[in-house]
């Protein structure tokens, strides 16, 4: 018996599917899955929103709707949970299954102490007196690194970090121990450094507390760094399962391929590499239709995909369920992704080494005087034509603050923008028309800077009468369908309203209406951050277009450092308000010279699992922005520091050309001499 | 200490609002037509005997000295004489009459408030179901009722069928309201009616957005219970926008019930303001909306800490970790 249970998987899923029943039809969100997870086995679970990830793990803890329905078998340790009563389901969750989502401050209660929401879990499920569960609380948090847990616990949710909260809603699921814990998108809201940790505490604890995971996510880097295994999901199905590496070196289904190359990731670069991107956008899935769910959008499909198909095991252990795409043209290995990317032919115009926009010390404070937040703390910058500056940070670093002040949402507290010759440290209201047109935003959630009780053509339309001055009907028409036709949406959508759109479109809309004033300088907070990959993808491809065909610069600001390496010439990273580095991509991503670049460049997770590196564990999170400090806004978190010096003294800027400069006091040769390994992969991985 | 800080400034702010809310009061009844001492002696008065009295009420003096003077009257207790009854302290009436509206608005509170809350939850928690339906349904058919309307029905059954109440709220001369405390319940019943709908259909909506919460489902996929989840996970947090709304309507539960208490004919703080304005008893006026006012402004007050002490947000600030 004893034996049994060690080689019983942990989890078996046979036939599993999910139905939701709407008014008029019948939607699939889970179709015909099976999957297996053996005892401290990680699967990781990869695939675009909306295709029934999350579903598929509420389903197995019987977390669903009212109106959705299951059938199948979920087995969980030799037992059918799918056969369970609700009141037997409790004895589960938390206790032998636990679960951790995404957004760990809404998934705590507000007005409850950490500590009682820890020890309720164990008192429930292991009927421990308060006082154990506190012990046991407090023991647990120290596992995962928590240096002052028992203060912790008396502690409110809000009053912790956001890692922190993570570390805690962990802590929660681990509590009683559980045999199988799910994590869905655990990391998504967090931090890269943060994210870094966090991920590697996961794949720490599982051995230690001999778990199996389900690690779900949208970012295949991500799940690289944990999984053994990887299932990839699209539309409600398993489309594709295996070892990690094969997910990524051999993928055999299409839709695989086309998302592994339409994620941005080390070593691809405007320069050389068109992105793949995926035509359309994920559906939802009616229970009449059949066949393979990829049709829509697949470049492989031929007659016959239409029906239906087998999930066959094309290799040992690798399965997939298209046996069409690959079997016929390459027997033997698929073609190589990295050689079907398509080469950009190299004549865009060479950034021309004119300024269009400097900053001179630009401070910008929020709040009363004394609790005051340095949001931006003091940032020269200057900007050529013709280029695309990539600005990247955590959060709460300053870099939307830029944005939004050269953007004339925020005046500078002190300090001078200039434009173009012109000093516009002013509200917008105070700019010319002239400038107005030439500076243009376009923001993460485009639904809320699209006004939607009017058309694409009276959101387009309006800016080229008032800024363009074009007051002819016919003309404006034409030109709106011009630039539509150029972001990809066709004269159609000439009367559409922003929320008949996706978010990909409404991106597109956004960016159609940007470039209707022809602007010289265009700042793009976050664009991509909220588009599944493959749209990513090609609003990304949408955006180097216009910026070599219009020859207008932009300000890039992300977090995500795959997608400023792919997009942008110059770097900026930014922490805490102030400049670590700049400089063009090559020597930021290839030599980075700050401690925090290096750091935040060895926590990005990579796509391809061949790629290894040890992320740099910062500790803690960066200091109350609302106090003043003297020295280095890193020192408290810094793995390099020199000494005292970087407590009292702020860091000189030290120039390593005429492009690369940073901030440290770091001896300029102690850095060339140590090769700072996060750079050395990105560099290598150059094509 | 942020609470403290809360505390202090939300204090202040409530005596500005009465300093400015007792000079607005004073002067728009300064500006209404008609003469104090032309109305006290009657049209046919002369001029002289006008102008005597005028003279003995310190009418003539400037506008700000007679502010001053009222309203350091006010802040020292002393609400001046009633016009309508000669000479009559307001104070000997005005006090008893606060006693009776606080003691109904108190009753109605104990009556509305438990009832509203848990009808609300049970039909936040029990949402699209027939619970729900049928605890929406009363609400609003209940909110859509006028005082007038449903005191009428209640008197209907409880008096005239069922002989338990009076029909009037009338406390007979010589005793006092606590002998004669089953005069509340009517006026009560009926103040129930209103509030029901509005507190209930506040309780559920807040009900319904923080069981859809993540916390919630957290609690849950814990394998808590659903009563324990409801209770010790959602009532708190769920309870916030209500006290609110509660809080808010402490003010009209104490002053603003001149149709409940006309209708009953309770001798309350409502019924008095109303034959104050039909008499034209002008300081008598300015007493009892100055007091509601402040009735208003202090509940609002009370209600902002209830709302910061129970939300953790407030009461402790953000920390360093
Ligand atoms: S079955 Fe056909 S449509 Fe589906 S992925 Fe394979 S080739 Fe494409
Ligand atoms: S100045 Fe000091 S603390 Fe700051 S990054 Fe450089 S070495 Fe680290």
């Amino acid at each position: 018996m004893k034996n049994k249970q060690k080689t019983m998987p942990v989890l078996e899923i046979n036939n599993l599917n999910v139905e939701y029943k709407t008014l008029t039809d019948r939607i699939v969100a889970v179709k015909d899955i099976s999957l297996k997870v053996g005892r401290k086995e990680a699967l990781g679970i990869i695939g675009e929103s909306g295709c029934g990830k999350s579903t598929l793990t509420y389903a197995i803890v019987d977390y669903l709707p009212k109106n959705g329905s299951r059938s199948g078998e979920v087995i969980f340790m030799g037992e059918n949970l799918l056969e369970k009563s609700p009141k037997e389901m409790e004895s589960y969750r938390g206790n032998r299954i636990a679960m951790v989502y995404q957004n760990p401050y809404s998934s705590l209660n507000p007005s409850l102490t950490i500590g009682f929401q820890l020890e309720e879990v164990t008192m429930f499920h292991q009927k421990f007196s308060r006082s154990k569960a506190r012990e046991a609380a407090i023991e647990t948090l120290t596992d995962l690194y928590m240096g002052d847990a028992a203060g912790i616990i008396e502690r409110y949710p809000h009053q912790i970090s956001g890692g922190m909260q993570q570390r805690v809603c962990i802590a929660m699921a681990l509590l009683c121990k559980p045999d199988l814990m799910i994590l869905d998108e655990p990391t998504t809201a967090l931090d890269v450094t943060t994210e870094a940790v966090i991920l590697d505490i996961i794949g720490e604890l599982k051995e230690k507390y001999n778990m199996s995971l389900i690690y779900i996510s949208h970012d295949i880097g991500v799940v690289n760094k944990v999984a053994d295994r990887i299932a990839v999901m699209y539309r409600g199905e398993v489309v594709e399962t295996s070892s990690q590496e094969a997910i990524f070196n051999d993928p055999l289904h299409p839709y695989t391929r086309a998302l592994i190359s339409c994620m941005p990731r080390a070593g691809v670069v405007k320069e050389t590499v068109r992105l793949n991107t995926i035509p359309g956008y994920v559906t939802r899935r009616s229970a009449a239709e059949t066949g393979c769910p990829f049709v829509p959008r697949c470049d492989k499909k031929r007659p016959g995909c239409e029906d239906r198909y087998g999930f066959t095991e094309r290799k040992s252990g690798h399965f997939t369920a298209c046996d069409r795409a690959y079997a016929e043209d390459v027997p033997e290995r698929p073609v190589q992704i990295k050689k079907k990317e398509v080469k950009l032919p190299d004549n865009g115009p060479a950034p021309e080494h004119r300024t269009i926009l400097q900053l001179d010390k630009i401070y910008r404070y929020f709040g009363p005087p004394g609790k005051r937040i340095r949001a931006v703390d003091g940032v020269d910058l200057t900007l050529d034509r013709n280029s695309v500056l990539g600005v990247v940070g955590e959060s709460g670093c300053g870099k939307s603050t830029i944005g939004n002040t050269v953007g004339g949402l925020l005046r500078p507290t002190s300090g001078k923008i200039i434009f173009d010759g012109t000093d516009i440290s002013v509200s917008w209201r105070k700019r010319s028309p002239e400038t107005l047109r030439e500076i243009q935003l376009i923001f993460q959630n485009p639904g809320r800077s699209l006004n939607p009780s009017f058309t694409l053509e009276a959101i387009i339309g309006r800016p080229m009468k008032k800024l363009l001055g074009i007051n002819s009907g016919e003309e404006r028409k034409k030109r709106i369908v011009d630039i539509l036709k150029k972001v990809d949406l066709g004269e159609e959508y000439l009367y559409r309203r922003p929320r008949q759109l996706s978010g990909g479109e409404m991106q597109r809309a956004a960016v159609a209406r940007a470039f209707s004033i022809s602007p010289n300088l265009l700042i793009c907070d976050e664009p991509t951050s909220a588009l599944d990959a493959s749209v990513q993808a090609s609003v990304l491809n949408l955006l180097v277009d216009l910026q070599k065909e219009s020859g207008a610069s932009y300000i890039f600001i992300s977090h995500d450092l795959n997608v400023i390496n792919y997009l942008s010439d110059m770097i900026m990273v930014m922490y805490l308000g102030r400049i670590c580095e700049y400089g063009e991509k090559h020597e930021v991503v290839g030599s980075p010279c700050h401690p925090y670049t290096e750091a935040l460049l060895s926590a990005v997770p990579d796509v391809d699992p061949s790629i290894k590196k040890e992320a740099i564990r910062l500790e803690g999170s960066p200091p109350d922005p609302t106090i003043k400090i003297k020295g280095c806004p890193f020192a408290g978190r810094c793995h390099r520091k020199v000494g005292t010096v970087c407590d009292t003294t702020p860091p000189p800027k030290v120039d390593f050309s005429e492009t690369h400069f940073s901030y440290c006091h770091i001896k300029p040769a102690k850095i060339e001499k140590k090769v700072m390994q996060a750079g050395e992969v990105m560099r290598t991985q150059e094509i | 200490m942020d609470f403290l800080e809360r505390f202090l400034k939300r204090l202040g702010f409530m005596v500005l609002t009465m300093v400015a809310m007792s000079m607005l009061i004073f002067f728009l009844v300064e500006i209404m037509p008609g003469d104090v001492a032309q109305t006290i002696l009657g049209q046919a008065a002369t001029e002289e005997s006008v102008a005597a009295l005028r003279e003995s009420m310190g009418l003539d003096d400037p506008i700000h000295v007679r502010y001053l003077r009222w309203a350091g009257g006010f802040v020292q207790g002393d609400l001046g004489q009633s016009i309508y009854m000669r000479g009559v302290e307001i104070s000997s009436i005005f006090w008893r009459r606060v006693g009776h509206s606080m003691l109904l608005a108190f009753t109605a509170f104990i009556f509305y408030v438990p009832v509203s809350i848990l009808m609300g939850i049970l039909a936040g928690v029990k949402a699209g179901k027939t619970a729900d339906s049928v605890i929406s349904f009363v609400g609003l058919a209940t909110m859509a009722l006028p005082e007038f309307v449903s005191g009428i029905i209640l008197i209907t059954i409880f008096s005239v069928y069922l002989e338990i109440f009076p029909i009037a709220s009338l406390i007979p001369i010589g005793q006092t309201i606590w002998g004669n405390l089953n005069i509340l319940v009517l006026p009560a019943l009926s103040i129930t009616i209103v509030m029901f709908g509005y507190v209930s259909r506040m309780q559920r909506s807040s009900m319904i957005g923080v069981m859809s919460s993540d916390y919630i489902r957290a609690a849950t996929l814990k394998g808590m219970p659903r009563r324990y989840v409801i209770f010790r996970h959602a009532l708190k947090n769920a309870l916030l926008p209500t006290i609110t709304i509660i809080g808010m309507n402490m003010g009209w539960l104490f002053g603003g019930l001149i149709v409940v208490e006309t209708l009953f004919g309770f001798p309350g703080l409502g019924s008095l303001t109303l034959s104050a304005i039909k008499t034209r008893d002008i300081p008598l006026i300015e007493a009892c909306v100055l007091f509601i006012t402040f009735i208003f402004v202090f509940s609002t007050f009370i209600t902002d800490m209830a709302y910061a002490f129970l939300n953790p947000k407030i009461r402790f600030k953000q920390g360093e970790v």
